[in-house]
Parts: C-alpha cells; structure tokens; sequence
C-alpha cells in the first residue's frame, strides 16, 4: 500500500488515483451524510512541493472541511503521499469552459444580443460578398455583369437575371451585389427576398385585405430588389401577377431588379410570355458547372479562410472527384477541417480518400423509365405517347433526344434504347442519335434543353 | 442552554433564517436552525450551502449552548404565541423547551455536530453602503437575469464599481436591465463580481430586513454582508459577464415618449391577444403622429391600440415580446417614459424620461 513517490510531482492519473484511494478510506471514517455533502465534486489538482492542492465546490465546503475534516484526510493522504506536509484547497472555477479563450468567444458568438446575422431590413446575408467570390473562367461573365450593374444600378443590365444549377454560386452572387450597392451609399435601400418569401408575403397581405399598403408599397420604395429561385413561382399564377405590376413599377423608375432562378426563363413551366420578355430586356447570364482549376480555386480559398492546411495534391484530388456543385465541395471540406482538428494533424491523401468514400453520395442510378419521364414532362407530354408509333413532330423529337441521352450519358446499345421505347429498328435509334448530334451543331435553343434536362437527371 | 428573549426580536429572525434553511437531502441538518449562545450573545444560523446567514437576537443569557432545531416548527411556534412577550429558551435533555408564562412546548432537537460554520471572507477592503441602495439596485435589474442554469453568468447580476457609483446589470440575452447607483461616501475599487440570481432573493429579503448600513466584503468566490446584528454569505459565480457595452445603441433613429401608465395599460389590453410568443407589434408613424401598438393571433383576432406620444424621428414598425417590455416598468419610478428605436435589428432602449440612473434594453422580435 505504501507507495514510493520519489518525485515532487506526481503526474495527472497518479493524482486522480491517490484521491480515489483517499475517497474509499474517508468513507469509512465519516458518516454518509456528511461525505456526500463535502467530498462530492471534490478534486486533487496536484501534488507539489509536498503540498496537496485540493478543488472544492465553493467556500463553504472549502471553510468546513478546513475546520473539521483538516487533520483526517491529511492523516489519510499521508498512507499514500508519506511525505505530504499540508493540504491546501482551492475553489474552483464555475465554467470549467472558461480554460480556452476560444470558448469564451464562442459564448458571445451565441448571444442574439451582440451578434444578428442577417440584417432584418434589407435581408442580406453579410457573409455573401465579391471579397469571398471566387472568379473562375466558368462565372466570368456573371461577375462582369455584377459589377457592372453595382457600377450603374438600373441602368446597365436591368434587370440582371441570373440562372445555373444548385450550389453554383447564385444567391452569393446576387447576395454580393446588393452588400456591395450598401457599402457604396448606405442609404440604398436594398431588399432581397426569396420568392417563396415573397409569395407569402403577397397571400398574407390579400389574408389581412391590405395588399395596397401591406405589399403594394412595401417593395415599390425599395432601389433594388433582389428576388432569389423565381422557378418557384411558376405554379403561382397571382404572385405572378403581382410580380409583373411590380416589374413594371421598379423598371419604370430606373430601380435595379436582380432576379436568380435555376432555369433560363424560356424553360420555367407556366411563366407568361410578357414575363419572359421582360426578363430578355435585360442581361441573362448562366453560371455553369464550375471547371476543375475553378473549383481548385474555390478550395484553396474556402481552406484559406477556414486556416486549414491542404497539400496541393489534395486540392487537385479534390477537384476532379468531388464532381458535385460548390455546396458539395464545402461541405467535404467541412469534414476535411472536423477530421484534422480532431486528429490535430494535416491529413494526408490518403487519409483524405478514406473520409470522402464516406461522404460522397453514390451516383444515382437512372433508369431508362427515369429518362422518359423527365423528358416527357420537360416537353409536357404524356408519357405513353413516346412509346406510340406516332409521327407527331412534337413527340419525335423528344423521342430523338431521349435516343440521344440514353446512348450519350448512360452508354445503352442501340437495340436496347429502341427495344424500350416500343420495339423500334436500332437504325432508327442510330438515325436519331446523328440526327440530334447535327442538330445540336446548329441549333442554340437545343443546346439549352438539352442542358437542362441533363441538370434534372443528375 | 437557556435564554430569555422578547418574541418580536425571536420571530422576525427567525422567520429570515427559516427562508435560507435548506431543502438538502444529503446533509439533513442543514434543513435545521442551530441555535448558539456564548457569552452573553445570541445568535440563530442557518444555510444552504449556498447562502448562509448568522443573526444576533438581542436577549438575555442565562446558560450557554448549542442546538439545532427544526427551523419551520419553531417559527409555527413562536409566531403563533399570542399572549405573551417574553419567551423562553432553554435546552433539557436533548429536547428544546419553549416557554411562556402560559405556554409550554417541547422540540426534538437534531445533533448539531456536523452543523457547518459560515465561511469568512478575508479582506481588506471596505465597503460600507446604505442596504437600501443596494436592494433598489438589485430589485432594478434581477428580473433581467436568466432563468436557465445554462449560462451561470447571466442567471445572475453583475455588480462593479465605476468611481462612486456602483452599475447593476443583468440579461438573459434577449433584454437588459443596468441601474447605476450613486454612493455618497467613497468606497474602495472592487473586481465586478456575479452574485448568482437564486440568491438575491433571499439576500434582498435579509438586507430588509437588517436596514440601515452594510458592510460588505468580497472576495474572488464569496461576498459577505456585515452589519451589527447579521453576517450573512453568498456564492459568487466565477465567470465573465459578456462585454453588454458594444450593443446598447450608440444613437437612436426614432424617439417615443409616452405615459408610463398608458403603456402598461396598453400593453395589458393587447396581450389578450397576443400569440404563443407573446409577440406585439409597435408602429411608428411620425408623418401622422401616431404610436400603435397591435397585436395579432391567428385563432382569437387582433387589437390595435393607439397611444397618445411624442414621436421624433423615423417610422418604423418592429415586434417585441410583451413580457420584456412591461417587466422594465417596475424599475421605472417616473411618469413618463421613452423609447429609443435604432432601426429594425437594434434594440429598443427603454427609459424613464429624466432618470440616467436606469436603462433597459429589448431585444426585438424576428418575423
């Protein structure tokens, strides 16, 4: 039992066994009542110098087992600490997350007092700035266009439409415009507001009888209004309405009008040609899948920000793997940073590799019946009549162009693209795929349909 | 022990220490009074292991002891003898007997061994106040603080001193209380300390009920107040207040000064409709010089209020919770009071319109 402690400083494991064996031998001694009360949450620190440095809850345990309880765990420490001299006892701090300075700063972080994150009257996300955008061959244009308009709000590019896949940089895009419009002359008054935001607003203001004065006014003194994912109100025809007069009112006076959808407007189902026309009289611009020296761009940059250190061989891995939208690639980064701040360690490639099969979702497997349904409702087409043996121009060049997708994107025979849709020659579907491919050469609006239905089958 | 005492000195110290006497489970003489006389003195202690609290009773010493007594029947006791003044104490074996010239009553005692002592606090510096200013200062501000046990430093009121003045605050973090009280005499400069809100209470109860002046001592983890007849200690939390300075708005945008009875009025009539948020809605129209306050649920209806103010400044319409608003009302000693808006995500300042000691801030509501 007598341990031999030659050193002054015991370390932390031999400290936590010494009170554990101090604890059993106290328990013995004194009543339970009283030993719960006193010596629960009670705590070694360490042991120097002879002196055993005690944590106790608060001082009035401190002054009690000071007064009564001194010379018993002393007599009971010195069975294990025989050279133990004194007993020393120190209250302990009440937010034990207190050690790191980075924990306070979070505590403030949350406090809705000190920090608001979006601000309420113009909707803006600070975070979404040109700073943090990164430039790419792919969003160029878009970019251009952008400053262009915080250069000359309402006079270039209005209204500035901007459409691309999910996770493509949109709202950040839109976002930055309208942070940078504030930034230039602060008494701008900017909105931006998602359309379902929007078409909430516009029923709730009909609810109350007030769309006069609830909704009419509210968004006709705004400078710039910036509406986000406009597809969304393809199936709402009176908003749509709204949306309209409102076009009218803003353009009319020279207001900047900033709209972002994941469509060209030519492709949004229901929308009214007068809208569609509108949009056209400004600039529509697409932001396209980012290319793989962009999206090494964006990571280095997203790492940068987040201090995280990534070899370039990573970065490149990264890049021509992770084949999702921006969103994606974050998030996976997200992970890359969890895993080295939890392994406080650089992550190799290796390692990198074992964390994303984890994380990449599997590509989706899309059956023929998936391709045919896309793209008959893309054509708003009943589905059956593909299989027909119609002749309809409006059916055979859907038909084509699902011959076309099904041979390029998924690599089907021929026999079998033209055994599935209703038992066609595989030299027809040979013809349609050639005939689609010339097409594609000369025609710009094919080129977008396509495109658009390859977005809704990955 | 025997002791010889008049039944007003006996009841009201005892009925302070009964209300700190603990509900502890482990230790169950802390659900106790010990009872002390030395010398020619007479003292009853009581505590939580929280809050302790030692008073003298002015009496007379016939034989010295210790025992400890359960605190709530002897206060049923002692307050319920009603044709006698003068009481007296005295133990005979093991039991303690209380005793009138008409009545006579017999307590069990508990062995009082394990009864603990009350910490000291050792320091050097004074700090000698009026109880009177302390309490207004803590009644100011406590409700502000946070009632989850999450974040111990805002379940609890930060006192510091800033020249001769002492600045009480307190927040949950969605509103603000800070009360500055002015000192007359010169006290020393103390480190800002956090007394935990589960106990002011009971500290303003004691401080009440001694009166007059206080002594207080502080030290990292515990303040005790002093004065002739008690000693009483609390807790003190360890931890940092979070800097309130950087969201009090440096100016405002709009300016409503309105009755300070006609808003709690107000505020009255539109909680009956208020929603599950208790979210009520203020509207500022300078252009037609009007100030309403509405508010709306879904399944009963809406109230629109309008109250008479002084408006200047921009229009503005923001959402608060009514709860936060009409709690400021009892700090507020004026007629009037204002509203100091500084735009949409700001909070709302809250004073009495002549008063620079008291502030409250709200936080508003996101829709």
């Amino acid at each position: 039992m007598n341990e031999t402690i030659n050193e002054n400083v015991i370390d932390e494991v031999d400290v936590k066994a010494l009170w554990e064996n101090t604890l059993v031998d106290i328990e013995l001694e004194i009543s339970k009542a009283n030993f719960s009360t006193w010596f629960k949450n009670t705590h070694v620190i360490k042991v120097e110098d002879d002196m055993v440095y005690l944590s106790v809850e608060n001082a009035f345990v401190k002054d009690w087992l000071y007064k009564k309880y001194h010379k018993t765990i002393l007599k009971i420490l010195r069975n294990f600490v025989p050279s133990a001299r004194g007993l020393e006892y120190v209250i302990k701090k009440d937010d034990k997350k207190e050690e790191g300075g980075e924990i306070k700063h979070n505590v403030n972080k949350e406090l809705p007092l000190s920090d608001f994150y979006i601000n309420k009257e113009d909707n803006l996300n600070p975070r979404y700035i040109f700073d943090t955008f990164v430039v790419g061959s792919f969003n160029e244009l878009a970019h251009a266009a952008s400053q262009a308009v915080v250069e000359k709000p309402g006079i270039v590019y209005n209204p500035l439409f901007v459409y691309g896949g999910s996770g493509h940089g949109k709202t950040h895009l839109i976002q930055s415009i309208g942070n940078q419009l504030k930034k230039r002359n602060p008494n701008t008054k900017v909105f931006y507001t998602t359309s379902e935001k929007f078409a909430t607003d516009y029923i709730s203001a009909v609810r109350s009888n007030k769309v006069n004065t609830l909704f009419k006014e509210k968004y006709r003194k705004y400078d710039v209004l910036i509406l986000d994912d406009i597809q969304f109100l393809s199936n709402m025809d009176k908003t749509r309405e709204e949306l309209f007069h409102l076009f009218n009112s803003l353009y009319d006076d020279n207001k900047q009008i900033i709209f972002s959808s994941d469509k060209h407007p030519n492709f949004i189902p229901n929308l009214e040609d007068r809208l569609k026309s509108r949009f056209s009289a400004g600039m529509i611009i697409d932001i396209p899948s980012p290319d793989s020296e962009s999206r090494m761009a964006i990571i280095k940059l997203k790492a940068q920000q987040n201090k995280l250190i990534i070899s370039d061989e990573v970065v490149s891995y990264l890049a021509t793997n992770i084949q999702g939208n921006i969103r994606e690639l974050e998030g996976i980064l997200n992970s890359i940073i969890c895993q080295s701040q939890l392994k406080s360690k650089v992550l190799t490639l290796s390692d990198v590799k074992n964390l994303i099969k984890n994380n990449v979702k599997p590509k989706k497997s899309v059956s023929v019946k998936d391709v045919i349904k896309q793209v008959a409702e893309f054509y708003n087409l009943e589905e059956d009549i593909i299989y027909k043996k119609t002749r309809v121009k409006e059916v055979v060049k859907p038909r084509q162009l699902i011959m076309y997708i099904l041979r390029e994107d998924f690599n089907v025979s021929y026999p079998t693209i033209g055994q599935k849709l209703g038992g066609r020659d595989h030299t027809t579907v040979i013809h349609s795929c050639e005939k689609i491919k010339n097409d594609l050469k000369v025609d710009s609006m094919l080129i977008k349909e396509v495109e658009q239905i390859r977005a809704m089958l990955s | 022990m025997k002791i010889e005492c008049t039944k007003e000195n006996l009841v009201e110290s005892i009925a302070v220490a009964e209300k700190i006497s603990g509900k502890n489970l482990t230790l169950p003489v802390l659900n106790n009074l010990l009872l002390e006389a030395k010398g020619d003195k007479f003292f009853i202690r009581s505590t939580n292991l929280d809050l302790g609290v030692e008073i003298e009773v002015q009496c007379k010493v016939h034989r010295e002891g210790t025992v400890a007594v359960s605190g709530s029947v002897l206060h049923g006791l002692v307050s319920t003898l009603y044709n006698s003044n003068k009481v007296n104490l005295e133990v005979v074996n093991n039991n303690l007997v209380v005793s009138t010239d008409s009545n006579n009553a017999l307590i069990k005692t508990v062995p009082h061994d394990d009864f603990p002592t009350l910490p000291t606090v050792e320091s050097s510096k004074n700090i000698n106040i009026k109880a009177i200013d302390f309490i207004n200062g803590l009644k100011s501000v406590w409700y502000s603080a946070s009632i989850s046990s999450i974040k111990q430093e805002l379940s609890s009121v930060y006192i510091y001193n800033n020249d001769s003045k002492i600045v009480f605050v307190s927040t949950d973090s969605f509103r603000l209380a800070e009360k500055t009280i002015q000192i007359k005499d010169k006290i020393d400069d103390f480190e800002p300390i956090l007394i935990p809100l589960s106990n002011i209470g009971e500290i303003i109860r004691v401080l009440e009920y001694v009166g007059g002046n206080i002594d207080i001592k502080l030290s990292n983890n515990q303040i005790s107040f002093i004065s002739d007849k008690i000693y009483l200690t609390s807790r003190l939390i360890n931890g940092n207040f979070p800097d309130y300075k950087q969201i009090i708005p440096k100016e405002y945008t709009t300016e409503v000064v309105i009755l300070k009875q006609d808003m709690v009025n107000t505020l009255k009539n539109t909680n009956v409709f208020s929603d599950k948020f208790n979210q009520v809605s203020f509207s500022v129209n300078p252009a037609e010089k009007t100030f309403t306050v509405s508010s709306k649920n879904e399944n009963i209806g809406e109230v629109t209020d309008a109250v008479d103010s002084a408006i200047t400044g921009e229009g503005l319409n923001i959402n608060f919770n009514h709860k936060y608003i009409s709690d400021c009302f009892q700090s507020i000693a004026q007629d009037s009071v204002s509203f100091e808006f500084a735009g949409l995500s700001k909070p709302v300042v809250v004073r009495g319109v002549g008063d620079p000691s008291f502030f409250y801030l709200v936080m508003p509501m996101n829709k």
